[in-house]
């Protein structure tokens, strides 16, 4: 089980194609884990690319982590792990809280990033999905489960969803991530998104509730393409094929 | 890294054991005593793995296997609703046959 220490802390990864003369990292998001980029999304880049996958801190297999979940830190866990590999520049992509680590990461560190692949980033000014997290309850998480999972057709059981209820209980009120998001909610009118130097595929469900965050993305970054893919915010779970052909044709030419 | 490249063939009723192994090491023997493992079970329905749980069970694979399997390859070659169904009967024949 690939588990490296980075910085004294467990990060679980996984690699395709190490060979590869260029490398690929794809970001997942919150309350995710990296498998919804390795059955489907990773292999198609694994043709042309060395892709590196990562578990977020208490997300899937990686090691628990009370704080430091804000963008800055998040991106300097991102630097760290690129330190680790010996990856000195690599291309980038993220899914939804991914999309903003992403982001970030190329603003921070643009000698570090090539091209940047932005799927579903919300406005963490946007006060829904700031809601959710302080309504949070195992009552809103069974109905979730049954009146919106079902666009990803996964139903899930009661270990599952005793095991989701604890990494949302940990995540909720043992860690730092509400109060972290909070101090995110500027981020899409910062200048720095604007300076944003890399070439960048945003890529939306057409029926997306986040589609005005990457319409609003569009306006602000110099270099950038806006696709919308049939679908809504679960888009690379329910297409993933067509995710991953899109990034592979981007990232290629 | 616990890798164990197995050259030896193994027939369905040990394939079929060792994947209940791998299974048991995944989710725990505590969940695996409430189970009925059959070769009809599947992944996500019967045996309620999620989808980190099942990268961890194909990296066991491809730890004991090395490279005459492509387990990943033939996972990614699948649509939603074939993972989702997808039993360990199934998984068995395809190892067998890769073997």
């Amino acid at each position: 089980m690939p588990v490296i220490t980075v910085k004294k802390r467990g990060v679980h990864i996984q690699e395709l194609n190490t060979a590869a003369a260029e490398t690929l990292v794809l970001v997942h998001g919150m309350f995710s884990n990296l498998s919804v980029y390795y059955f489907n999304i990773a292999p198609i880049l694994a043709k042309h690319f060395h892709v590196v996958m990562y578990d977020l801190k208490s997300h899937g297999l990686s090691e628990r982590t009370s704080g430091g979940y804000d963008l800055e830190s998040m991106t300097d866990d991102l630097s760290d792990l690129l330190d680790q590999l010996n990856l000195k520049s690599v291309h980038l992509a993220g899914y939804s809280f991914g999309g903003l680590i992403a982001l970030k990461m190329a603003a921070r560190f643009p000698e570090r990033v090539k091209k940047l692949a932005i799927i579903e980033a919300p406005d963490p000014g946007d006060d829904k999905t700031r809601d959710i997290i302080d309504d949070y309850s195992r009552e809103f998480l069974e109905h979730y489960v049954t009146n919106f999972t079902d666009t990803t057709k996964v139903k899930m059981g009661k270990r599952q969803m005793e095991r989701n209820h604890r990494m949302y209980e940990y995540l909720f009120h043992e860690t730092t991530i509400k109060s972290d998001m909070i101090k995110e909610r500027d981020f899409f009118t910062a200048a720095e998104i604007a300076a944003i130097p890399q070439e960048a595929l945003l890529l939306y469900g057409k029926e997306s509730n986040c589609l005005s965050a990457g319409k609003w993305l569009k306006n602000r970054i110099k270099k950038v393409e806006m696709l919308e893919v049939d679908g809504d915010h679960n888009v690379p779970i329910q297409q993933p094929v067509s995710i991953g052909n899109l990034m592979e044709t981007f990232f290629k030419n | 890294m616990d890798t164990i490249i197995s050259t030896t063939k193994l027939n369905s009723n040990e394939i079929f054991d060792l994947m209940t192994q791998f299974i048991t090491e995944v989710i725990g023997e505590e969940f695996v005593e409430e189970m009925d493992i059959t070769m009809e079970s599947s992944f996500t329905k019967d045996l309620e793995m999620d989808s980190i749980e099942i990268v961890s069970f194909s990296e066991k694979i491809k730890t004991h296997f090395g490279e005459q399997i492509d387990f990943t390859g033939w996972l990614s070659n699948m649509d939603l609703d074939q993972l989702i169904n997808l039993n360990l009967g199934t998984i068995v024949n395809y190892i067998e046959e890769c073997q």
